[in-house]
């Protein structure tokens, strides 16, 4: 089934709007779809171009347009979808999911432990990979040598913001990141190493690995290592996924009564 | 907060310099009671002042480490005794995270620590004290420190790192 006819049968079905891709000037990029533009989307998903969708549906509901919207998402949208959904900031149930399995390339390039949906509407499914090579050669170096590459990475960071304002699941009004306290203001490179260290500290527990923040670092620093990491710290402490599903809670995100540690914490 | 760390005119050259988040109801008494019942501790410390530990954002100990501090200790009550109920547990989960990423980063991971220190603990804040000035002046001065840095071991390894870097780009 190709995009297009998905998108019609649900407009038969009463959504208001479809977030598909329309074709300008030979690139496809996002757009929200009406019944009557239908014939205008396009029928496949544009293989090596990668868009927040899932930021496009949150100011899709920020500017109030409310209503049933369908939403052409890749497995790394569908996760940003739920986790925004947790967290408030849409509603999950207006959306419908037009599913697209990801290629065995793009997964293999993401290292993606899940590039499908949790319903597949196009493409075929390929299992992920479960154990990223990037985060294993890191891990593998002296600590002094793997600060060494950390800090030289960071040092060619400008400071453009580019990966906090791709990013999905960021979303704050105000951003730590501009905080004058806690980093400085006026320098590029800005603080390092403490600029990306809050950034890993915030994506613990909600980074959905969509890779987009590496996409657009104009200076290639590799972010998505770091981040997959801190995923990968949450899930071996917590047993929490980010974006795994509706029900589970996000550890950091539970406060008074509800809070619990770690199995085996502090029992006596 | 901030403005009090960087103020401070505590300056101890060529040994460690530990910040201290102490929690208001008991780690803060316990330590103004080792300090009244006169017991001996390292002046490494510069203690900060917060309600409750769960005020202490990863942010915060990462600022410090930035700044330069060998060491930061966050010390609150015991689980189940926080003033706030449940604070505690909220430091004790950012505190593991925090410290799996900072391990991750390549910064040594002992330089970071929480504690447990109840208001009647004067003594165990007196030990606390020592035995975590004992491990960060094992971990060494920051590499973090940005005017030693360059002419210390570490320097020679970002040097190495910056260079291979231009390689590969």
């Amino acid at each position: 089934m190709s995009i297009r006819e998905k998108a019609r049968q649900l407009f038969a079905e009463g959504v208001d709007g479809v977030l598909a891709f329309k074709r300008t000037d030979g690139v496809c990029i996002p757009h929200l779809f009406t019944k009557t533009e239908v014939e205008e989307i396009c029928k496949d998903v544009p293989a090596d171009q990668r868009y927040p969708v899932a930021g496009i549906v949150r100011r899709i509901f920020l500017s109030g347009l409310a209503g049933k919207i369908g939403v052409v998402a890749r497995g790394c949208d569908e996760r940003a979808l739920i986790e925004l959904g947790k967290q408030g900031q849409i509603d999950f149930d207006l959306l419908s999911i037009i599913g697209v399995a990801c290629s065995e390339e793009q997964a293999r390039y993401c290292e993606c432990s899940k590039p499908y949906p949790s319903r597949i509407d196009v493409g075929s499914r390929f299992e992920g990979i479960s154990v990223s090579e990037k985060v294993r050669a890191v891990e593998s170096m002296e600590g002094d040598e793997r600060l060494a590459y950390w800090l030289a990475q960071f040092a060619s960071c400008l400071k453009c913001m580019g990966c906090r304002n791709i990013c999905p699941v960021c979303y704050c009004v105000e951003c730590s990141l501009e905080d004058e306290n806690l980093v400085r203001r006026g320098s590029v490179p800005p603080d390092w190493p403490v600029f990306h260290l809050l950034r890993a500290v915030d994506m613990a527990s909600r980074c959905i690995d969509c890779g987009l923040c590496e996409e657009s670092c104009p200076s290639g620093i590799p972010l998505r290592t770091l981040y997959k990491k801190a995923t990968e710290i949450v899930k071996e402490l917590f047993d929490y996924e980010p974006g795994a599903d509706m029900t589970q809670r996000s550890p950091l995100g539970t406060i008074g009564d509800q809070s619990e540690l770690p199995g085996g914490a502090f029992e006596a | 907060m901030m403005s009090e760390a960087r103020g401070s005119s505590v300056k101890i050259p060529d040994d460690v310099r530990i910040v201290a988040f102490l929690c208001n109801w008991c780690s803060y008494a316990g330590a103004d009671l080792a300090g009244v019942s006169r017991m001996q501790y390292p002046p490494n410390v510069v203690g900060i002042r917060v309600m409750c530990t769960a005020t202490v954002s990863p942010y915060h100990v990462l600022k410090a480490l930035q700044m330069g501090a060998d060491g930061v200790l966050i010390a609150g009550c015991h689980i189940g005794d926080c003033h706030y109920l449940k604070g505690n547990y909220m430091t004790y989960k950012r505190y593991l995270i925090l410290r799996e990423i900072l391990r991750f980063a390549g910064i040594n991971e002992k330089r970071v620590r929480l504690e447990w220190i109840s208001a009647a603990e004067g003594e165990k804040f007196a030990e606390v004290i020592r035995s975590f000035t004992e491990e960060v002046r094992e971990a060494g001065l920051s590499p973090l420190r940005k005017n030693e840095v360059i002419k210390s071991e570490f320097g020679e390894k970002l040097k190495n790192a910056f260079r291979s870097l231009e390689v590969v780009k």
